[in-house]
This record gives C-alpha cells, sequence and structure tokens, in this order.
C-alpha cells in the first residue's frame, strides 16, 4: 500500500494565494471526491501535486511514501507513480501518439517495452476505450474532440499504471456511453492496488465510481469531509450552506471582453 | 564532402556538372544539363548534385501528365552555388524531396526557380539540416489555371550558421492554390530569417494563398525572424498568414513531462514533430531512417 500526503499546502499562481492550508491524505484502493463551486482551487491542487511550474507552493509539503513530492521534476512525480488527467488536455502536432506512449511506457523502465508487446497493449486499451483505431498515428491530441481527449488521457492511465491517479473532470466532454467506458476502465484499475482523487460537479461519475472518501474545497481550504452523503447534499442543495460554516465562498472573477474595432485596436467602452 | 546513398532505383549523380553515375529507363533523359521525364507511367528517381566550389546549373523538364517522385540529394561544398529551375507541364504531379547535405565554412546560395503550368499538382519538401551557413530563394510561378502547389521547409540553424531563405508562390492564373508551411529551430548562436511571399496578381480570381511560418528559439543568443509577406491584387481570393517566433510551449512540455519523459526528452520529441513531417512528402524508407538520424542534430540543448 501507498500513501499519498499533502500538509498544510499553501499554493499561489501569479503572486496570489489560491490554497490556503490543505491537508488531504490518499492511499491506495481509496478513491477521494473533490468538490467545491468553480475557481475555488481544486485544479490547483492537483497541479500542485503534480508539479505545473506556474504553481508555487509557499508553504506545506506532499510526500508519496515519505519521500519528497516537491524536491521532484515533474517527470520524476510521474515515474514515482502520480498521474495527472488533464481538464485540458494540450495538443501536440507532428507527435504521433504511438511515438509519445511508447517514450512515455519506457521512461518508467529498465529495459524498454519490445514493439511487439507495445502495440498488444496499445491495442488493447484502445479497445477497451472505444477508440478510433488510428488512434496510433494520429497526432497527440491534435483534432480530437473533447470526448476523444478525455478518453485518450484514461488511455495513457490505463498504459501507465499509476499508484495514484488524479482526475480532473475527466466526465466533461463525454457523454453517456463514453462515461459507461470510461468508467468501466477506471473501476477494473480500481481493483488493483491504485488510489484515486475525482474532481467532477457531477453525482453521475460518482454514481459509476463511488468514492469511499469525499472532501469540499471552498476558498483554498477543505471545510467539510464525509462520504456519498455530502455529494447528494450538494447535488440538492448546492454549497450555499457551506457559508453557514463561515465560509465564504470565492466567487469566480468574471473577466471584462475585449471589444475589438478596426484592425484590431482595443475600444474603451 | 558527405556520403549519400542512393534511395531509387533509377537515379543520376552529376558532380560539378558531370555524370558521375546513372541509371535511369527511357521515359527519364539528361543532355545538357536538363533533365526530362516524360509522361508513361509513374517513375521514381533519385537526383544527387555534387558541386564543390563551383557554380552549377540544372534543369528539370517534367512533361504534361507525367508522375514523379524525386529525391534531389543536394551535398555542395566550398563557396558553392547551385541554381534550379524546373519546368512542370499541364497535369503534372510532382513530388520532390530536397534533402541537403552539404557541408562548408562558406555561405552557399541557393536558387530554385520552377514553373507549374495547368492541373498540375506539385509537392515541394525542403530538409535544411545541414552544417553552413545559406541564401537561398525559392521561387515557383503557377502559370496554368488549377495548378496547386505545397511546399514543406524544415530547418535547422545552429553554432554560428546564418541561413536566410527567401520562399515565394506567386499566382500567375486564376484558380491557383499556393500553401508553404516553413518551419525553423535556431541553436546556440545560430540566425535564421524565413520571409515568405505570396502573391497574386489581377485577374487571377479564385485563387488561394496560405502560409504558415514558425521558428522555435532555443538558447538566448539565438537570431530568428519570419516574415509573412502577402501581396493581392485581386479581390476574389483566399489568403492566410501565420507567423511566430518563439521558446517552446510550456504547457506543451509541462504535458510530456507529466508522463514521465524528461525535459531534455520532451523537447526531442516537440521539435521531431514540428520538422518531421516534411519528410512525408515522398515514401521512401531510406530517406525516412536518414532524415531520423540527422534529426539528431537538434537533439542536445541547455535549456
Amino acid at each position: 500500500m501507498s500513501v499519498l500526503k499533502v500538509e498544510n499546502l499553501h499554493v499561489a499562481v501569479g503572486g496570489e494565494e489560491i490554497l490556503k492550508g490543505v491537508d488531504l491524505t490518499l492511499s491506495t484502493q481509496e478513491t477521494h471526491a473533490l468538490m467545491g463551486p468553480n475557481g475555488n482551487g481544486k485544479s490547483t491542487l492537483l497541479a500542485a501535486i503534480m508539479g505545473h511550474p506556474r504553481y508555487e507552493v509557499t508553504e506545506g509539503s506532499i510526500t508519496l511514501d515519505g519521500e519528497d513530492v516537491l524536491a521532484m521534476s515533474v517527470d520524476e512525480r510521474s515515474r514515482k507513480g502520480l498521474f495527472l488527467g488533464m481538464q485540458n488536455p494540450q495538443e501536440i502536432p507532428g507527435v504521433t501518439n504511438s511515438d509519445f506512449l511508447r517514450a512515455a511506457m519506457n521512461a518508467r523502465r529498465e529495459q524498454p517495452l519490445n514493439l511487439f508487446r507495445f502495440i498488444k497493449a496499445l491495442e488493447g486499451a484502445i479497445d477497451d476505450l472505444g477508440m478510433d483505431e488510428n488512434l496510433a498515428h494520429r497526432y497527440l491530441n491534435e483534432g480530437f474532440s473533447g470526448g476523444e481527449k478525455k478518453r485518450n488521457e484514461i488511455l495513457q492511465m490505463k498504459l501507465l499504471q499509476p499508484k495514484f491517479a488524479l482526475l480532473d473532470e475527466i466526465d466533461s466532454g463525454l457523454d453517456v456511453d463514453a462515461l459507461g467506458v470510461v468508467s468501466n476502465v477506471i473501476n477494473d484499475m480500481r481493483q488493483g492496488d491504485m488510489g484515486l482523487l475525482l474532481v467532477s460537479h457531477y453525482e453521475r461519475l460518482y454514481k459509476l465510481v463511488p468514492p469511499t472518501h469525499v472532501h469540499v474545497l471552498v476558498d483554498g481550504r477543505i471545510v467539510a469531509e464525509g462520504g456519498m452523503e455530502l455529494i447528494n447534499k450538494i447535488n440538492a442543495e448546492g454549497y450555499e450552506w457551506v457559508k453557514e460554516l463561515g465560509v465564504d465562498i470565492r466567487e469566480k472573477e468574471e473577466k471584462q471582453g475585449i471589444m475589438l474595432g478596426v484592425c484590431g485596436n482595443k475600444v474603451t467602452q | 564532402m558527405a556520403d549519400y546513398v542512393i534511395s531509387y532505383p533509377h537515379y543520376l549523380v552529376l558532380e560539378n556538372g558531370h555524370i558521375k553515375d546513372a541509371c535511369f529507363n527511357e521515359l527519364i533523359s539528361y543532355k545538357d544539363q536538363t533533365l526530362t521525364i516524360k509522361h508513361q507511367e509513374p517513375v521514381q528517381l533519385h537526383v544527387v548534385i555534387l558541386v564543390d566550389d563551383a557554380e552549377f546549373s540544372l534543369n528539370y523538364n517534367i512533361e504534361a501528365l507525367a508522375q514523379v517522385d524525386v529525391i534531389e540529394t543536394r551535398i555542395l561544398g566550398g563557396k558553392a552555388i547551385l541554381k534550379r529551375h524546373m519546368t512542370i507541364g499541364d497535369g503534372a504531379i510532382v513530388n520532390i524531396f530536397h534533402e541537403n547535405l552539404s557541408v562548408s565554412k562558406e555561405t552557399l546560395v541557393f536558387d530554385d526557380q520552377g514553373t507549374i503550368a495547368r492541373d498540375a499538382q506539385v509537392q515541394f519538401g525542403y530538409a535544411e539540416l545541414s552544417d553552413h551557413s545559406e541564401e537561398a530563394n525559392f521561387h515557383y510561378d503557377l502559370i496554368g489555371e488549377n495548378a496547386d502547389v505545397r511546399l514543406r521547409m524544415a530547418a535547422l540553424a545552429k553554432e554560428s550558421e546564418k541561413k536566410n531563405y527567401t520562399i515565394e508562390i506567386k499566382h500567375l492564373a486564376p484558380n491557383t492554390t499556393g500553401i508553404m508551411d516553413n518551419y525553423g529551430v535556431v541553436k546556440n548562436r545560430g540566425s535564421m530569417t524565413i520571409d515568405g511571399i505570396g502573391t497574386i496578381t489581377k485577374g487571377q480570381h479564385g485563387s488561394a494563398s496560405h502560409q504558415t511560418n514558425k521558428i522555435i528559439i532555443f538558447d538566448p543568443e539565438c537570431y530568428a525572424s519570419a516574415n509573412p509577406y502577402l501581396f493581392i491584387d485581386d479581390f476574389d481570393v483566399k489568403a492566410s498568414h501565420a507567423a511566430g517566433v518563439g521558446k517552446m510551449d510550456e504547457e506543451h512540455l509541462y504535458y510530456l513531462e507529466s508522463r514521465g519523459l524528461s525535459k531534455t526528452q520532451s523537447m526531442q520529441l516537440i521539435t521531431y514533430g514540428y520538422l518531421k513531417p516534411v519528410v512525408e512528402v515522398v515514401e521512401n524508407k531510406m530517406l525516412r531512417e536518414r532524415f531520423e538520424t540527422i534529426l539528431a542534430k537538434v537533439g542536445g540543448t541547455n535549456v
């Protein structure tokens, strides 16, 4: 069993503090749901665990089986068994899925995987996720629909076999059938020794992949913890009730639209 | 001078203007610096041009309805100049890959010109990863209606190399299409300028001119400039351009690193992906393998 431990984590983005002391302990074989209104720090927590360069940890610690995760580079974190299924996976032109996946699989092996085994594993995963059989030769996420990108994240998770998978709104862009397919793959992997941290707004994902623990993150702190009953409450009532706990909900700043005039000159309204 | 490997059964090796070696059938002939390819059946040809400290001109005459794949390997040394003119006849289908393997301490000069006639479809690939400075001018005129040309270049300037490219597709007939995608990588103290020019003259309605010029810079002392020009003198046309010079996309790097690839590996994969599609102009396994080996030059970086 492995343990991923986040303690008193403070994270700033562009000088602004987003996480204000988060504590979270995940063990393999557990599934944690992370809920909360938009713009309150869920994706920031996941990105900070993975090591996105724009997210600055100002205080606190993250450890994986006692090892300091914050001292590791992004690729080391991945090789140690962390995986982040991203909300907006990047499109990378010219890099084929197969070149990329093979490099990623070999990055965590001493002996490179032989081509035959790689193709077999890839074809199996493509089949399980009901994906386009030409996927291997297509460029990484380029021209993929939203749902295809999400399935491609799960395909990577399946091939890389992480200890902990952090899935950021993996259900967005998936229709009901696709969500069923993806949930089956996630549930298969849960049978093994994997821990999951799911971020989603929707009960439908949590019904298919029932969490063992639920956390509510508001204004950079975890304000409530529990089980499925918390999801049901949020589903029925939203987040207004957290205010009774004396917590302010951080409103996502509405960005002012910019009007463009002739030749792209900015027009002030 | 660099070695070359013959990659098609039909080939012509020219050394300072003289035939060094050749093997071709009755569809291909070479006389007075002119290579003629006749229409009959699809043909594949490897042309190797060796020029050492001299000037050499070569003409291609590709007749109407010919279908031809050409690999043109260019190995120049010293202070050499290569002038190449290509006449492509009506309805010809031509894919030509230019593999530059030159090595020189001097500045080499490449001047490629061509005319493309009615209904001809032409793809040009330029692999410019060679070791020297250069002044290159690639200019193609679309002289017949429905002529269609696609040009893709992958270029690398490293150490103190200075590479300047002017690439022009000129529309001189209606309903013509010209698309160019020029990609560059600059390392160390290298310098690269790409001027992409799309010209549509008056009366060439229904024509389309599109171009992308992108250069990735690796090191602080690099110089790079990507300039798109569109000269349009007709109303009923489509035209677009995109140009950019910059460092590698941080989000792309992060994505690959988050899957366990080291920074160097990620940069290599992204750069390969950026330059590699140029080789798809012709289908040839040997060429592809050669190109991938040469791509390793892009590899190591201090960033």
